[in-house]
């Protein structure tokens, strides 16, 4: 049996990775941002520097769903929202060590 | 271990509010007074300029230059007139970001503060542009279509642009400085040597000129669609 506090830390570095994982799709939207672009600069290069402009903004508006899985991420990592002190004196109320299911106990306990 | 958290110099107790002197506060008027420098020479050198440009003229010059393409290509002719704007939120990012350059520095940009305070006056300056061009046409278009019912919805809408775009550059440059921070705190020391130049090169300056770059041209972007006729 665990302690709840490290219960809770731990599934908080879980969460704060599956934020990051829409990394994976943010990268194909830029990717295909890229490419497009490439390939208008291939067709006619005497148009290259809107294009490349042009880019830019669709890649930083492609990157905004990233940077909020990021800053997500960095908000659960560092600021640590479910460890506030009420949580964690109402969970080592109700930590027992010998009951059988330590998580449902914490899920109880969580302000939701 | 790195240390997200910004440091925090001071406490000064203003009409009864606690103010906090942060890294940032302190970082972003040292920006300030260098810019300052900056204009307050360029200004006085001004009466000395002649026709033929050389050394201090030519660098005025070309910022002048380049920055006043800049605006001719992306911005509608209506909204020239904020050229100057635009050019020292430019300057300033620039500078910011690229702070972290200096060493033991952090960059002001990746405190959530600043770059929302820019993102606030953008803000300010898309409603004020499209209320100034356009009038009651602006406020139909932007908030009460297709029908007034969506005016929540629309208002919503609006109010996430400052955020999108300062989580943008915060996100950014706070990425870059915990990958940093990560090298010189957890890799072994050897790795210390020579590396963190590429990382800085990468992070700092890149990231840093580009991520400046697109906050200003977004915010030009949308202040030119504001102010565009309906």
């Amino acid at each position: 049996m665990h302690h709840p506090v490290a219960f809770v830390l731990g599934m908080a570095y879980i969460a704060a990775a599956i934020a990051l994982l829409n990394g994976i799709l943010t990268t194909i939207g830029q990717g295909n941002v890229a490419s497009k672009a490439i390939e208008s600069i291939a067709r006619q290069p005497e148009a290259r520097g809107p294009i490349t402009t042009n880019m830019f903004i669709g890649l930083a508006m492609a990157e905004t769903s990233g940077i909020y899985g990021f800053v997500i991420a960095i908000l659960i990592l560092f600021v640590q929202p479910l460890l506030s002190d009420d949580l964690i004196n109402r969970l080592i109320a109700s930590f027992s060590p010998t009951a059988a299911n330590a998580a449902c106990d914490i899920i109880a306990c969580l302000p939701i | 271990m790195f240390d997200v958290t910004v440091p925090i110099h001071g406490v000064v107790s203003l009409f009864g509010v606690d103010l906090w002197i942060t890294n940032t506060i302190v970082v972003s008027w040292v920006i300030m007074a260098v810019l300052l420098t900056f204009a307050i020479i360029a200004r006085v050198k001004l009466k000395k300029f002649t026709d033929k440009p050389k050394g201090f003229q030519n660098v005025v010059e070309m910022m002048v230059g380049a920055f006043d393409g800049f605006m001719k290509s992306n911005g509608s002719p209506k909204i020239q007139w904020m050229g100057g704007w635009f050019f020292t939120l430019f300057a300033f990012l620039l500078l910011s970001n690229i702070f972290g350059l200096l060493p033991g520095q952090r960059p002001p940009t990746a405190d959530w503060p600043l770059p929302f305070a820019l993102a606030l006056t953008s803000f300010f300056f898309i409603q004020y542009s499209g209320i100034r061009h356009n009038g009651w046409q602006y406020i139909k278009g932007t908030y009460l279509s297709p029908h007034p019912v969506f005016l929540p919805v629309n208002i919503l809408g609006e109010f996430s642009r400052p955020i999108s775009l300062s989580f943008r550059l915060f996100g950014n440059i706070l990425g870059g400085l915990i990958l940093i921070s990560l090298l010189y705190g957890l890799a072994p020391v050897f790795t210390r040597f020579g590396i963190p130049v590429f990382l800085h090169l990468f992070f700092d300056l890149a990231f840093g000129a580009l991520q400046a770059f697109i906050f200003t041209i977004l915010s030009l972007t949308f202040v030119g669609l504001a102010a565009a006729e309906r």
